[in-house]
């Protein structure tokens, strides 16, 4: 039976988890220590390996989530990151929606991935002189159309390696997504170029932390909910990005039994997360993770914020309740100043928290200039605070269902996505997610408050990977730019649907053997699968293929 | 603290049909809009902020015959691909005439501007017209009160829009494409301007072969914009064919995308809705960049084609036969309404003309006899007798009686007669008769003993 630990490092506080197969033998909670992740870190593994049976005693899995990159970001302490672009012609490249500094090269790829114009090696000569003159510390190298061809982009790697090696190694565009979208690559490259010194000192930690404990592999969280090798992430440290809301929704996946098609609201102080299961998998974001504002091509949980808490602040007219999305303090009747949705709950006898008498009073105040008593205004707060939370559950519903589709088939499913269950997380859950269930027409469930729920998730998730393959038989080449793959198609008049499949397993299948993970070809799943036949004058001259593979991002059960 | 909504600037409506071709190797096949959807990917539009994209409903049996005749029945001539594109279209003037989007844009698959009023299969790849049906759709939600100029910059003659509309004072229809002598459908003259209801709203620009973005924007400055001054639209559609392209196989003209997107600019259209286009990799990705993000407003003078060509320039020289059509038409324009209408349509009550109509894409001729009844109080109710015969000479004979929007008691009552006569009339498969602004029946009533 294998043991694995689960440690999620959260703001408030760090949570772990060590588990034999599905039961769990001990958990641990201690404070986030902001300046030092590491004493925390530390602490929960000491704790936890000493529940761990003397004659059982082996190499334990440990899988971390921690808010390191995320903060980094979010709080802009990243290196200076300088990015150098090939942007080629279109959109005008000083629009581009991103906050990066950007050093625009010449060279062109066009859509199949053909070089329509030459890069100019001297002018990236000037440009990293310019990078390095004007005080940049990272550098990350991003074409348009790269995934197609990333020549131009290795070519700049090998000379910043030779002539620059004190900027090396850079982030590059292709190797972090297939996925087109240029400005959405600019940002994930330079996201993850801005935070790799961060996160190779993070895993220098690790790796001590490893030998003194002398742990099995340790593998870190990503926002979809797999898991990411320890080495690894230093070349990827931008997937470790949103991992706590990934572990949360993976801890819920671990602790119940079916989920199906669900929508999940995970109900906090200050905002609320509304998430959704389709055949019992979270879905995924179209493009990838949105962080502080910046949309990138990782990939990650969907998700939408809903500025509405238990500690959100609230306000009465006389005829509408007004809650959030601001928060101003804690509930009054935790001493805080302003009237809460929260202490409407403990005047209804919801919850036993704090001075109920203080609660009372402040809901007393709000309603009694306009006729109302203190119950009948907490029942009116709870009321709407059901009515916004099932209003926002019924417009992601309805975005997600007009998310555009571009066959006919597609158009005539219609509406693919219906709720058959709401499941309730988060402290003020138990009693908010009945009224909002009731609002919705939908059963519920609220699962238990679970503190170890993130440690488990993370304890309880496996490695993921996608690989992307293009396959172009009038060109006779294929493509797999997460792996810098590029090869000849031999037979291109053979190279069928089933051949393109087969390509990419094998190379999904190898990318795993890549990160340590040994796999079978069954354990991966073509995703997006998209074949056209090219036709020319009037004559069909070969097909062009767009594959994803990836592993599924399955779980182990976990028995609370 | 109140949230500013921001006005979303372009809607896009991007439907390419990826399972959907007329054959596997025609030019309107899954292929077409491929390298497009890949180009609006990388350049990564969706996520600019002012660019929506939204998801295409499907149009209703009742939405197509607010426009057409389908012979025998709209079930037989459409396929579902074709009602995607029509509903597509009119879910882009819903989010223009709701106020949702400022403008927005159709960029779908198959077109429409060859399908006419009578609709016996697919001509030009065309079988709906997807404009006509968005229009009449607004129409409908405006009680007929809305008026509205459509702009077609396809290479080919907007025939068949220009059909629906040649004989409705409420729609301007200017079509600019390679000269109709050398090129399919090969209508579209300067001389076309109109029937007796709505004489000098159908205009066409004929341009020589060769031409490129100096003679297109030349029309655009020096006609269009002076006529859609006067006309005052409440709403300016393009018909923005792309096969003007420099790289199309099927016509030969020299327009690039700069062009495309300055005219665009310049034309500043409330709903622009693609038509035809063959060069799907040459043209199509960059042309719908740079129409985009001129609708966006946004910078589209770094878009341009792999390579240019020699003897494709953009500030040649303007061909002298677009000078003297351009220069015809401002005249017409001008002169409009001091007509003798017995002078250019004949006296008598009825202006009446025969035509032969080619079906391309199926194969079917058809003849055609149309009588407009010539009125005083409204634009007057149509009568249309249609033989058409496919290559298995299968034939259908069917006869039609149109009112128009706003028809006064008169045609009403003489198009209720004419369609009773013909009902009764032993010559005819089915019998049509067509009244937009009715509440109660179906668009389209039938007598007759057809299939259905
Ligand atoms: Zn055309
Ligand atoms: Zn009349």
């Amino acid at each position: 039976m294998s043991y694995r630990i689960g440690i999620d490092v959260g703001g408030t506080n760090t949570n772990g988890v060590l588990l034999k197969g599905a039961q769990v033998l001990a958990t641990v909670k201690a404070p986030t220590d902001h300046h030092n992740l590491h004493a925390g870190t530390r602490e929960a593994l000491t704790r936890l390996l000493a529940a761990l049976p003397e004659k059982e005693r082996g190499p334990v899995e440990l899988h971390l989530s921690t808010t390191l990159a995320t903060n980094a970001i979010v709080e802009g302490k990243g290196a200076p990151t300088a990015v150098l672009i090939i942007p080629g012609p279109g959109l005008r490249w000083t629009d581009l929606p991103v906050p990066f500094k950007l050093y625009p090269l010449s060279g062109y790829i066009d859509h199949r991935g053909r070089e329509a114009g030459p890069l100019d090696r001297e002018e990236v000569r000037r440009a990293v002189r310019a990078v390095k003159a004007d005080g940049y510390q990272a550098v990350a190298v991003v074409g348009k159309f790269s995934p197609r061809n990333f020549q131009h982009e290795l070519a700049i790697e090998e000379l910043i390696r030779a002539e620059f090696p004190e900027l090396a190694p850079v982030t590059l565009g292709h190797r972090l997504s297939g996925r087109l979208n240029f400005p959405r690559r600019i940002t994930t490259a330079a996201l993850n170029a801005s935070i790799a010194a961060i996160q190779a000192e993070f895993v220098r930690m690790v790796e001590k932390v490893q030998d003194q404990y002398q742990l099995g592999k340790v593998y870190l969280l990503k926002a979809d909910g797999g898991t990411l090798g320890l080495q690894e992430s230093v070349h990827r440290s931008i997937e470790t990005i949103l991992s706590g809301p990934a572990a949360s929704l993976m801890g819920a996946m671990a602790l119940t039994a079916e989920i199906e098609d669900a929508v999940a609201l995970d109900i906090g102080g200050t905002t609320s997360e509304i998430s959704v299961f389709s055949g019992g998998e979270p879905l995924a974001e179209r493009e990838g993770a949105v962080i502080a504002g910046y949309p990138t091509l990782v990939p990650a949980f969907f998700s939408r914020s809903l500025g509405l808490g238990g500690d959100s602040q609230v306000t009465f007219d006389g005829k509408q309740v007004t809650i959030g999305p601001q928060r101003v303090g804690p509930p009054v009747a935790l001493g805080g100043p302003q009237v809460t949705p929260t202490d409407a709950v403990v005047v209804l006898g919801g919850a036993a928290l704090g001075d109920a008498k203080k609660a009372h009073a402040a809901l007393q105040a709000m309603g009694a200039p306009f006729g109302l008593e203190s119950r009948a205004m907490a029942e009116k707060i709870v009321a709407t605070f059901a009515q916004k939370a099932a209003a926002a559950i019924r417009s992601v519903y309805a975005e997600l269902n007009n998310r555009p589709v571009y066959t006919v088939s597609q158009v005539l499913a219609g509406a693919d996505l219906k709720p058959k269950r709401l499941i309730g997380m988060g402290g003020p859950a138990a009693y908010f997610i009945p009224k909002i269930g009731a609002e919705l027409g939908l059963p519920y469930q609220v699962l238990p408050h679970y503190e170890a729920a993130n440690a488990i998730g993370a304890a309880a998730s496996r490695p993921t990977f996608a690989v992307t393959l293009r396959a172009d038989t009038m060109l006779g080449k294929m493509v797999v730019p997460e792996l810098d793959y590029e090869a000849p198609i031999d037979r291109p008049f053979t190279f069928d649907r089933e051949a393109a499949r087969q390509e990419a397993i094998r190379q999904a299948v190898n990318y795993a053997k890549k990160m340590g993970v040994a796999v079978d070809p069954d354990e991966i799943e073509i995703t997006e699968e998209e074949v056209f036949n090219m036709v020319r004058h009037f004559y069909t001259v070969g097909k062009n293929f767009n594959l994803r593979a990836q592993v599924k991002p399955r779980i182990h059960r976990v028995i609370p | 603290m109140v949230k500013m909504a921001t006005k979303t600037k372009l809607g896009l409506v991007f439907f390419p049909a990826f399972d959907w071709a007329i054959a596997p190797d025609h030019p309107e096949r899954e292929e077409r809009l491929l390298y497009t959807r890949d180009q609006i990917r990388e350049e990564g539009l969706l996520d600019l902020p002012g660019i929506v994209e939204f998801r295409p409903q499907i149009a209703t049996r009742q939405d197509i015959e607010r426009v057409h005749i389908c012979v025998p029945s709209v079930e037989k001539v459409c396929t579902e691909s074709h009602l995607i594109a029509a509903g597509g279209t009119i879910t882009a003037g819903e989010l223009v005439v709701s106020g949702q989007t400022e403008r927005a844009f159709a960029l779908l698959r198959p077109p429409g501007h060859h399908a006419l009023r009578i609709v016996h299969g697919s001509r030009g790849f065309c079988t709906i017209n997807i404009e006509a049906v968005m229009v009449e759709y607004l129409r409908k939600l405006h009680n007929g009160r809305l008026r509205v100029a459509i702009v077609d910059t396809d290479a080919h003659h907007a025939d068949g829009t220009q059909d629906i509309y040649y004989n409705d004072p409420d729609v301007l229809h200017i079509s600019i494409h390679q000269d109709g002598r050398t090129l399919y459908p090969g209508t579209g003259a300067v001389d076309e301007l109109g029937g007796p209801g709505a004489y000098g709203l159908t205009l066409n620009v004929p341009l020589p072969p060769g031409s490129g973005d100096a003679e297109v924007l030349y029309a655009v400055e020096h006609l269009v914009l002076p006529v859609l001054r006067d006309f005052q639209p409440d709403l300016i559609i393009n018909a923005a064919g792309q096969d003007n392209h420099f790289t199309d196989p099927i016509t030969n003209m020299k327009v690039t995308a700069q062009g495309y997107a300055r005219l665009t600019e310049l034309l500043a259209p409330d709903l622009v809705v693609l038509e035809g286009g063959y060069s799907i990799e040459g043209a199509l990705p960059y042309v719908n960049v740079g129409i985009i993000l001129a609708l966006a407003g946004l910078d589209y003078t770094g878009v341009r084609e792999p390579e240019l060509p020699p003897g494709v320039q953009k500030d040649g020289r303007v061909h002298e036969a677009v000078v003297r059509n351009v220069a015809f038409l401002q005249e017409v324009w001008a002169r409009r309404q001091e007509i003798d209408p017995a002078a250019v349509f004949g006296g008598g009550n009825y202006y009446r003309r025969k035509r032969h109509l080619y079906y391309d894409t199926d194969d079917i001729h058809e003849v055609q006899v149309e009588a407009i009844k010539m009125c005083a109080a409204c634009s007057g109710y149509r009568e249309l007798h249609s033989f058409a015969e496919d290559r298995r000479r299968k034939q259908a004979r069917i006869a039609a009686v149109l009112l128009p929007w706003h028809a006064c008691p008169a045609c009403r009552q003489q198009a209720e007669e004419a369609f009773a006569r013909l009902a009764a009339e032993p010559d005819w498969d089915d019998v049509y008769y067509q009244n937009p602004a009715d509440p109660q029946r179906p668009l389209v009533s039938k007598a007759g003993r057809g299939e259905s």
